[in-house]
């Protein structure tokens, strides 16, 4: 620390709860008191409900023009690919994951590098979808990640050495971890992503302090869930009761469903958040029924893992529309009453609003204007479908047959990056994307030598001039407030603030600052790669500071169909960014 | 996660990617690859009888194959053990011309298993533009077909696949057969369809009566027969309807601007088709070889 000024030192000694240059640790109280206090971020999503949104007024929408970088830290090396994380911030130390399992500590007020840890990942190792990472969390000492070898590994924060590892899931049968881990009392909470290999998804708790298994929740019906004590397993009850009542055969042992990007805590109502992937194989035709509980979003009792309820957005789906997507708790007025909603703005194209105490389905709408392979929401929130924009069987005539078009396109009509909901405006801002796929049968495909039925499929943009669009949506309502459209497909995360700001990022490499209220553009500044990670902001020595990510990459460039040729350009990066507003010097003030 | 986790979509675009800048890749002609002393071959990393480790040592018919082919070069063999990906287009971009993300550069020289087949080589992507431009497919030596054993104690006989409405069968899962059984007949085979790691661990469930048929390639079934030679197990003679190709050839694939290379390699398997030694290389595994289609459709 001696690289830091007296005066830095200064404040924080002051933030030291013990003697000698040891910071205090993450707590729980911390974690869960997140969202209220601005001089830390200690949790994915700024609160464990996930709202993004900051009560710091400091930068707002009279001087957020006056916004410039305060300091930028390369990730370096070769490793330049997709950058997704979130930053977390304590004590005046930033924690970031870089792509290929990289995870580095910064010092906050300099973008001085302290420590840098790389994961070492084995060779055979087949990530479906790029190499990327969502962030750490922080407890204690210890900041804990996942690696793309579905690895959970707990680093001491002041020297980035390894405390404990813990393999969550075999990645040699298709497994990894891209999300952050969530803490919520004593516990670590992380799904698994996978899917292309038959695994099935599940969620598991594990004891922060040392990595010891605590509970494993199935997200497939019919997989026994289990909670350990004393290092022996105990039957905690299947998940949906019994095998087979959504799904043919023994299709439930591979179905899929994967948690993959990770969930959040509602503290009000007790309950884990979590959102599952499409079910496998591919193909609808090939299982009929439901298949639960693929593409729905589960609450489960942070103390054993038991599936309080579930609501499915896309039952028996055939689009590969995962249902992974942020469920965002917040509270509304009703007349006098207070609902506990929880609100989520799904692949599909549907923006759900559920009472998050029991599930029940509120109301949705489209939050996207182009929705084809669902007519509508019946009134418990179930798509009417659409059949005729279901792809075929795969048994159906090979001679490149029928072509279905169906919109949103299977990358989502909002993808991974996480909204921010305002608790000034009560609006959600979504960052969605316009676009469709078409899909068609064809004869010759082959898979390890063998031929087959295969499908081919591309991607196209709705519109000529743009693809993603940043939506100011009401959850009462289901209106649009505003749009801003942007060329290419948005792929970052959003944050609001209470200085009547909202805050993303565009591939094109701009982070953005808009206003809550109109959408008026009143701020950008070109990071020189793709920004799709998450924004965030904190107060340090008395100033507000805006951090992101940059680093172009993800799933775009690898699935982008016709959209490659937008994005084809834009090149990678991996640069963290923080911008604050220069204090006026006393020359200006003469 | 991302997922077209699919086995069912292609990803033909990818072929039109960029090469970054930084991860340009070196391709070996043919001169380079004498003078170098080795031949690197992709092969199927445990994939029995084709390409598999067994006691600590490469086996199976595509490691002979590698083998001969390297001998008769006069280099050293090299193996490349390929993850599959989730088509064929994928392991083409992994291991020949571009390499995976992760391992950046690190491709072969020539991949085995690769499909000989003019609409698959001449395939065009969505935009309209040749899907497979940076590869050359040449060299077949082998047909493949689909093929399912039985318990002949547990069903009488396998007319057509119209039984298994009845009879439980084991596949491996993620696999062409998988998707087929799970499809076909309007999907009234799924609830009899069960599936394992792999179709080794289907034959075993067979012996144990917890299935009565597999499914899987010729070459498969042939070679789990042969091992389990005294289960009495049997080979079935049912059609395959809806399957798309009833029978394809395999050969081999190189970088488009490797021909030499290709020729090299194609006169040495066309000379071991020819003289027999390809067929006595499937013989030794215990498996019926079929002439692909160049050879016979004369």
């Amino acid at each position: 620390m001696t690289h830091r000024s007296p005066f830095v030192l200064t404040a924080l000694v002051a933030a030291m709860s013990f003697s000698g240059l040891a910071v205090a640790g993450v707590t729980y109280d911390d974690i869960n008191n997140d969202a209220t206090t601005t001089d830390s971020i200690v949790s994915y999503g700024m609160g464990t409900q996930g709202q993004r949104y900051s009560p710091l007024t400091m930068v707002n929408d009279t001087n957020v023009d006056q916004l410039q970088p305060a300091w930028a830290f390369s990730l370096g090396g070769e490793k330049q690919r997709g950058q997704q994380a979130q930053p977390m911030i304590k004590d005046g130390v930033m924690y970031i994951t870089g792509s290929y399992s990289r995870v580095f500590a910064v010092d906050a007020r300099t973008g001085k590098k302290l420590w840098q840890y790389d994961a070492r990942l084995p060779d055979g190792i087949m990530p479906c979808c790029d190499v990327i990472n969502r962030g750490v969390a922080l407890i204690d000492d210890l900041v804990i990640f996942g690696t793309l070898d579905a690895k959970l590994v707990a680093l001491h924060k002041d020297t980035g050495k390894v405390v404990w590892r813990k393999t969550v899931a075999d990645y040699k049968a298709g497994y990894a971890i891209t999300a952050a881990p969530l803490i919520v009392n004593g516990k670590l909470i992380t799904g698994v992503s996978g899917g292309e290999f038959g695994v099935v998804g599940k969620i598991e708790a594990y004891d922060p302090t040392n990595g010891e298994l605590l509970w494993t929740r199935p997200t497939i019906e019919g997989h026994m869930g289990y909670t350990y004590k004393d290092g022996k397993a105990i039957e905690a009850g299947i998940s949906g009761g019994e095998a087979n009542k959504t799904w043919p055969g023994d299709l439930w042992k591979t179905g899929g469903g994967a948690p993959w990007l990770g969930g959040f805590y509602d503290p009000e109502t007790n309950l884990l958040l979590f959102g599952t992937g499409n079910p496998a194989p591919w193909n609808s035709h090939m299982r009929k029924g439901d298949n639960l509980y693929s593409s729905s979003r589960l609450a489960l009792n942070p103390d054993d893992g038991t599936i309080t309820w579930h609501f499915q957005t896309t039952p028996n789906d055939g689009w590969d529309y995962d249902g992974v997507n942020e469920l965002v708790s917040f509270n509304y007025k009703e007349g006098n009453k207070e609902i506990k909603a929880a609100a989520t703005a799904d692949r599909n194209g549907f923006f759900y609003v559920l009472d998050r105490t029991n599930g029940k389905f509120i109301r949705g709408f489209p939050f996207v204007d182009t929705i084809t392979w669902a007519k509508g929401l019946d009134t418990n929130g179930r798509p009417i479908y659409s059949e005729d924009h279901r792809p075929g069987a795969p048994t159906e005539s090979g001679d490149q047959g029928k072509t279905v078009y169906a919109a949103p396109a299977f990358l989502g009509g909002k993808n991974w990056q996480p909204m921010a909901y305002s608790q000034d405006t009560g609006l959600f801002y979504v960052p969605s994307n316009e676009w469709g796929m078409d899909i068609w049968n064809e004869s010759t495909a082959y898979k390890k030598g063998a031929a087959y039925l295969g499908a081919g499929f591309t991607i196209k943009p709705i519109h000529d001039d743009y693809i993603g669009v940043l939506r100011a949506m009401d959850p009462k309502t289901g209106k649009e407030v505003w749009r801003v459209k942007n060329p290419a497909p948005l792929w970052g995360g959003v944050l609001s603030t209470k200085g009547n700001l909202v805050f993303t990022g565009n591939p094109e490499g701009y982070l953005m600052a808009f206003n809550a209220k109109n959408g008026e553009k009143l701020w950008e500044f070109n990071t020189g790669s793709g920004v799709i990670g998450n924004p965030v902001t904190w107060d340090m020595d008395g100033e507000q500071y805006v951090s992101v990510l940059s680093g172009w990459g993800g799933a775009v460039p690898l699935w982008g169909g016709q959209v490659a040729e937008i994005v084809k350009d834009f090149n990678q990066g991996g640069m963290l960014w923080t911008f604050k507003i220069p204090k006026p010097t006393p020359v200006a003030n003469r | 996660m991302l997922s077209l986790r699919v086995i069912g979509l292609c990803c033909c675009l990818l072929l039109a990617m960029p090469v970054q800048a930084f991860n340009i890749t070196h391709i070996r002609d043919h001169d380079e690859i004498i003078e170098s002393g080795y031949l690197k071959v992709a092969v199927y990393e445990n994939y029995p009888p084709y390409s598999f480790m067994q006691d600590g040592q490469p086996r199976g018919v595509d490691v002979e194959l590698a083998k001969a082919l390297a001998a008769e070069l006069g280099v050293e063999l090299r193996l490349q053990w390929m993850t599959p990906d989730e088509n064929f287009d994928g392991d083409l971009r992994n291991h020949l011309w571009k390499g995976h993300y992760l391992r950046p550069g690190q491709i072969a020289d020539v991949m085995l298993r690769a499909p000989n087949d003019k609409a698959y080589s001449n395939m065009r992507d969505d935009l309209g533009l040749p899907a497979h431009e940076l590869i050359h497919m040449f060299g077949p030596y082998q047909q493949e077909r689909w093929q399912a054993a039985y318990d002949p104690r547990k069903i009488d006989a396998v007319p057509s696949i119209a039984i298994f409405q009845y009879h439980p069968v084991g596949v491996e899962e993620d696999s062409i057969p998988a998707f087929y059984l799970a499809s076909v007949m309007n999907g009234q085979l799924s609830k009899m369809t069960r599936h394992y790691r792999n179709l080794g661990q289907a034959f075993a469930a067979m012996e144990t009566g917890e299935v009565h048929a597999v499914m899987g390639t010729q070459a498969e079934i042939d070679w789990l027969l042969a091992e389990h030679a005294d289960a009495g197990m049997q080979l079935t003679e049912n059609a395959y309807p809806n399957m798309g190709k009833q029978v394809w050839d395999l050969g081999m694939a190189v970088h488009d601007s490797n021909r030499q290379l290709a020729y090299a390699l194609g006169d040495i398997a066309e000379a071991m088709v020819l003289d027999g030694r390809m067929a006595a290389l499937y013989a030794d595994y215990g498996l019926r070889y079929m002439l692909p289609s160049y050879y016979t459709d004369i």
